[in-house]
């Protein structure tokens, strides 16, 4: 399975098409923003975020309201309104590895040459997923780290302390996050092994993800503002599911089934 | 001595109905098996069947010994294959394509490191290892794929259309790879395809299969026998004979048919042993022989036999070939 893992790794590594967009979006997201972002608040006429907040639930709006105004600008996008970008990134970036995961592989024309390796179907089908996991996970979580040192370095002047991470930021990141790149996946991969290019497995796939996306920017703010354990318990449920239908996937999965369809 | 693959009514289908239809046949050690048939005939089917790929509907099948259905795994670690797409990673190099399915197949890096590098030297593409398998041939590519096959010394190879694609220098090359292949350590190969121009030089035996269903399993020879009478014999006039002297050849005692032939006449003959009293005659009737040789059925000559019983069958026409003329009632052919 850690060969299949390894090549696949190395063959996305290669692959100008998938490399670029999956670095330059988190890199606009999770750096560019947060940079200028910082930028802005640190310049000498101070932007008015009063009409904004105002408009805001006061759950959200309270705590940013008490800060002092130039820090404002800097909690309310960097401390909250980004939040949802760390679920949507490795979500995204799993549901594109997924979707080319067996859909791929045909499209390729090396799908018969994979399924005559003597591999369990079980291996097959966990080492396909993990080749969508593992790069989504390193890209949201060294994502994160540089969020983290933009976002708090050029803000400095302004906080003169570190804002980023907070511990509901880590649960987020560390625990609900890769909850929700699991379940895009699962997903992805079972689309996937009945498509026959990994386009049609991004069409058939996008009526899935997008929901799930839209249900992500609406709930990951409001996330930061619940309890620790309220936080804690949502990414758990989140990891049934998911955990769910990966051994559902694994269980249907059989090398017969991809093989009538090549 | 057991069989390196054995089936009884293998038999599988798709949506689209009935892939293979109670395959029967057994294939002994060390024994180059050409599957032939046109598209959609069920030789890629039986394949996948035979590597555990594919389960079967019913029937069963046994490859070393192994159920493929059942030990799948154990089976593959032993066989090896050639798919119809040579199937290569082309964002990888030749090396790293052949090296990282050793690793995949649970090699031993190192092991697996020298036996690329032995594979590269014998096929010829060790001055193409570092170069991604993008930019190479078709023919390379066929020969790399083939190299990968090889990889673990497989005991039964499967080469599923090994040649289609190539232009016929690499066809050549690539028949004469695999004809290398078939007399190494006894391996046994089975070869589907539709070229018979590859099958006829390589296979020992043949298996014609259309629409999935087996109609022909066996030597040429013994299949020949079946299909048609006697022995089939060239006999060279230095040009087109006459009819006179067609029809003297066929009012010879032990000749059944006589065909023209660009060089003169193709007979079939009961004995071999009529070929010398036809020469006689032919040169005391004052009719130039150059030569004169018994002609065994070649595997091109019973597969079109075959396809063209197949075609009558099924009440289609078929465009008549040499073997349809020497099958056909005698004095039809001339």
């Amino acid at each position: 399975m850690q060969a299949i893992i390894a090549k696949d790794l190395i063959a996305v590594r290669r692959s100008k098409a998938v490399v670029i967009p999956m670095l330059a979006v988190p890199a606009l997201l999770m750096i560019i923003m947060p940079l200028f972002i910082g930028l802005a608040a640190r310049g000498p006429t101070n932007p008015d975020i009063g009409r904004l907040l105002s408009t805001m639930p006061g759950d959200l709006a309270r705590p940013i309201l008490e800060l002092p105004a130039r820090e404002q600008l800097i909690v309310l996008v960097n401390g909250y309104l980004l939040a949802p970008l760390f679920l949507i990134v490795p979500l995204m970036v799993s549901a594109v590895l997924a979707a080319d995961a067996f859909a791929g592989e045909k499209e390729r024309k090396t799908l018969e040459s994979l399924l005559h390796l003597p591999v369990q179907d079980r291996e097959l089908f966990y080492a396909k997923l993990l080749t969508a996991f593992i790069p989504a996970i390193a890209v949201s979580w060294i994502g994160f780290l540089c969020f983290c040192l933009v976002a708090n370095g050029v803000a400095w002047p302004v906080m003169h302390r570190v804002f980023v991470p907070t511990r509901l930021w880590l649960v987020m990141i560390f625990w609900v996050a890769p909850a929700v790149a699991t379940f895009g996946l699962a997903v992805m991969v079972r689309i996937s092994a009945r498509a026959k290019t990994s386009q049609e497995a991004n069409q058939l796939g996008g009526a899935v993800i997008l929901p799930l996306i839209f249900l992500a920017v609406g709930q990951s703010s409001g996330l930061l503002l619940v309890p620790l354990p309220v936080a804690a318990m949502v990414g758990g449920l989140i990891w049934l599911v998911a955990l769910w239908l990966v051994r559902g996937g694994a269980k249907r999965f059989t090398r017969d089934q991809l093989a009538a369809r090549v | 001595m057991t069989a390196a693959v054995e089936t009884q009514d293998l038999t599988r289908s798709f949506s689209s109905g009935i892939a293979l239809d109670g395959l029967t046949l057994e294939v002994p050690p060390g024994e180059v098996l050409a599957l032939l048939g046109p598209n959609g005939a069920g030789k890629t089917t039986t394949v996948r069947l035979l590597n555990g790929i594919l389960r079967p509907d019913r029937g069963r099948a046994t490859v070393l010994g192994l159920d493929p259905a059942v030990e799948g795994n154990a089976l593959r670690r032993r066989t090896g294959v050639l798919t119809e797409h040579a199937g290569l990673d082309e964002r990888l190099t030749a090396r790293e394509n052949l090296v990282l399915t050793g690793r995949m197949r649970g090699l031993d890096r190192a092991w697996v490191e020298r036996r690329t590098d032995d594979l590269l030297e014998r096929f010829g593409m060790a001055d193409r290892a570092r170069i991604p398998v993008q930019g190479t041939s078709t023919g390379q590519r066929k020969r790399l794929a083939l190299a990968r096959a090889l990889l673990h010394d497989p005991e039964v190879l499967f080469l599923d259309e090994p040649t289609s694609g190539l232009d016929p220098a690499a066809t050549r090359d690539v028949i004469d790879l695999i004809g290398s292949l078939a007399t190494e350590h006894g391996r046994t190969i089975i070869l589907a395809t539709h070229f018979l121009g590859e099958a006829g030089r390589l296979a020992d035996r043949m298996a014609v299969l259309h629409r999935g269903v087996l109609h022909a399993f066996g030597r040429p020879t013994e299949i020949a026998a079946g299909l048609w009478q006697g022995v089939d014999a060239e006999l060279d006039l230095g040009g087109p004979a006459d009819a006179a002297t067609a029809d003297a050849l066929r009012a010879t005692p032990g000749v059944l048919v006589v065909a023209d032939a660009p060089t003169g006449l193709v007979v079939r003959v009961t004995d071999r042993e009529v070929v010398p009293h036809l020469v006689r005659r032919l040169v005391e009737g004052g009719v130039p022989v150059y030569g004169a040789a018994a002609k065994p059925p070649t595997l091109e000559d019973v597969y079109f036999a075959v396809e063209a019983r197949i075609a009558a069958t099924e009440g289609r026409a078929t465009t008549p070939t040499s073997a349809d003329l020497l099958s056909a009632p005698v004095g039809a052919s001339t």
